[in-house]
């Protein structure tokens, strides 16, 4: 009877004062919910993030920009990124991935935006070595050979386009709507080439500032439609013009190279492109990092 | 007129001496454990991974669920999700906050935050569900209601025997969980501030609203609106479990409507008039999260009224049907 007593008192208060403090908590989560207080000053602004001390060894790797980067058309999934890794820790060195940021679809104003964000200049600044891909979907996105697949990365087609956004197919049925392109002239390509290349500027310096010591490496456009009759020679026309306009770019800087893809793919499309004829296969991929390991070396 | 204290007193005693409520503990040390590991070797593999560093973690996630918004085969609700998702993130990227500072209160959130819909009201419900039935079951009920008390009284004596319960429940969960994870993750954490006020219109969220919380005062909010929750969950039980005869069949009922609660707010986002459902709404702490409803149109208020709604009536149906009903067998 007495040891019951005791339970009695021990469970009621304890019930009491908890359910006491619930209410609270529950008073506190409505107003918190229904009324809430921004407050703008409440915590430091990131400070200016540095790279460790330690990161002095080794390859510190962060790839940016397209598909290209993100390993689409890669049945493995690793892209020339991951390739080019395990190349360079297979000759013995050490390479380790900041990280992967390609998203597809990516325009090149899509990756100034990109460029913008402090995550994206926080793993930047870890980083030695910038693997950018971009351009291909300013060349090739807006000229609606491709299902446009650009999502939400926050591309826009530059102001340069002329001929119109086919209506949204998937990405694998893209290789099928080459048949419908027949208007593609080397000008139509072009239309937008001046504003991307500048905004490509824009961003290859916004990289040297956000990390002036990374070697930037830049993978140079291949034409995907080289075996398309009606394309070959417009879409080789627009994509070495890009690579040149690039290449000027890039020469005035001593830590970026370019790195050339457009004569790995030239006859071989078959061998190394994916099904949905755009972007490489993993033997694609696999020539493409050996280039950049030849490049970083 | 006795008193209805007494009565109180014996009902708390009996839910003691059914052990019950040690069962329940039981659960939660046995459970709680493995949650713990689960979560150590997550987080292992992703200090591997990054080396430590949340930022390149966080900015990863943000990437990965940026690429799958591009994919056409994803269906729309999720996308809207990930945006959602992604913008917040960005925001404690933004603010230099990480929000998976791994402590023991840190696990002890997530935890809350994945147990309201499904766990924590399985508890209740094993307090709840043999109140009435199981009185009923073993004959006893008989006994009880052969004293000189009203019924209502009888009936009275053991929800308020119940609600307390249900507050030693809700923090027993907060507690063990604190102290079990705190043994891997460290007892710190209570001031790391947590963000709260996104407001979600459609598929954008208004951060002008949004503001850090010391992250034991977000605990104490999480755990007053599981309170809630778990108070509405209990009056359902009881409900049921004046109902029906057999404890089993009132676990069962239970259950049933708690497990198609999950699944329905997995699927059910375009069938827009089961948000009158109370199992859709057990979430409540999504909305301190700023994750969004599992249908749209429903808000923190909305919520609160539909459980309180089918709070009240279920109160209503127990008196009613206790009170009148001839007791048999």
């Amino acid at each position: 009877m007495n040891d019951s007593k005791w339970t009695w008192r021990l469970v009621g208060l304890s019930s009491i004062v908890t359910t006491i403090l619930l209410l609270i908590g529950f008073m506190y989560a409505v107003s918190d919910i229904l009324y809430p207080k921004g407050e703008t000053a409440l915590t430091s602004l990131p400070e200016e993030t540095q790279a460790p001390a330690a990161a002095a060894d080794g390859y510190k790797i962060l790839a940016l920009g397209d598909s290209l980067a993100k390993g689409t058309g890669d049945n493995t999934g690793n892209g020339f990124v991951k390739r080019t890794m395990d190349g360079l820790v297979q000759d013995g060195g050490k390479a380790a991935l900041v990280g992967n940021m390609g998203i597809n679809g990516l325009t090149t104003a899509g990756l100034l935006d990109k460029l913008k964000e402090e995550g994206v200049q926080y793993a930047m600044r870890q980083a030695n070595i910038v693997l950018l891909s971009v351009g291909g979907n300013d060349l090739f996105g807006n000229s609606g050979i491709l299902g446009n697949n650009s999502g939400d990365s926050g591309a826009e087609i530059p102001e340069g386009a002329s001929t119109p956004v086919l209506p949204e197919t998937e990405e694998a049925g893209a290789g099928t709507s080459q048949h419908e392109v027949q208007e593609l002239t080397p000008e139509s390509l072009l239309a937008g080439l001046p504003a991307a290349v500048e905004r490509l500027e824009q961003a290859l310096e916004s990289i040297v500032k956000i990390n002036p010591s990374a070697h930037i490496y830049y993978i140079g456009l291949y034409n995907p439609f080289d075996d398309v009759e009606a394309l070959r020679v417009p879409g080789n026309q627009a994509v070495t013009a890009w690579n040149h306009s690039v290449m000027e770019l890039i020469n005035a800087h001593d830590q970026m190279t370019l790195v050339p893809t457009l004569d790995l793919f030239g006859n071989h499309l078959e061998k190394y492109l994916s099904t949905d004829h755009f972007h490489p296969n993993e033997y694609g991929y696999q020539r493409i990092s050996e280039r950049i390991i030849q490049a970083v070396r | 007129m006795i008193n209805l204290l007494p009565l109180v007193r014996n009902e708390c005693l009996k839910i003691i001496k059914k052990k019950r409520f040690y069962v329940i503990l039981l659960i939660l040390v046995v459970l709680v454990p493995m949650f713990t590991y689960a979560q150590m070797r997550i987080s292992e593999r992703s200090r591997e991974k990054f080396n430590s560093d949340w930022r390149l973690e966080i900015q990863q996630q943000i990437t990965d669920n940026q690429n799958s918004l591009s994919s056409d085969r994803i269906p729309e609700e999720w996308k809207t999700y990930r945006r959602i998702f992604v913008q917040q993130l960005q925001y404690y990227l933004d603010h230099n906050v990480n929000p998976n500072e791994p402590s023991g209160v840190t696990f002890t959130r997530e935890f809350l935050d994945n147990s309201v819909n499904l766990f924590i009201p399985l508890l209740i419900m094993a307090v709840a569900s043999d109140l009435v039935s199981g009185e009923r079951t073993t004959g006893t009920i008989k006994m009880l209601l052969t004293r000189p008390v009203r019924r209502w009284k009888v009936l009275l004596s053991k929800l308020v025997a119940l609600l307390m319960f249900v507050s030693l429940i809700v923090l027993s969960v907060v507690v063990i969980c604190y102290l079990i994870s705190g043994l891997v993750f460290g007892y710190t954490g209570f001031n790391v501030p947590v963000f709260t006020g996104f407001q979600i219109n459609g598929d954008t969220v208004d951060m002008s609203g949004v503001h850090a919380v010391p992250q034991w005062k977000y605990l104490l909010m999480q755990a007053g609106l599981i309170w809630f929750v778990s108070v509405v969950v209990a009056l359902l039980a009881f409900m049921v479990s004046v109902l029906v005869r057999s404890t089993a069949a009132s676990i069962v009922v239970m259950m049933a409507a708690l497990i198609a609660g999950t699944i329905l707010s997995n699927m059910a986002s375009a069938w827009t008039s089961a948000k009158y459902l109370f199992m859709v709404n057990l979430g409540l702490t999504g909305y301190l999260a700023g994750t969004p409803a599992p249908i749209e149109g429903m808000t923190l208020p909305f919520s609160m009224a539909v459980l309180a709604i089918w709070g009240l009536v279920s109160i209503i149906i127990s008196f009613a049907v206790f009170t009148k009903r001839d007791i048999l067998n």
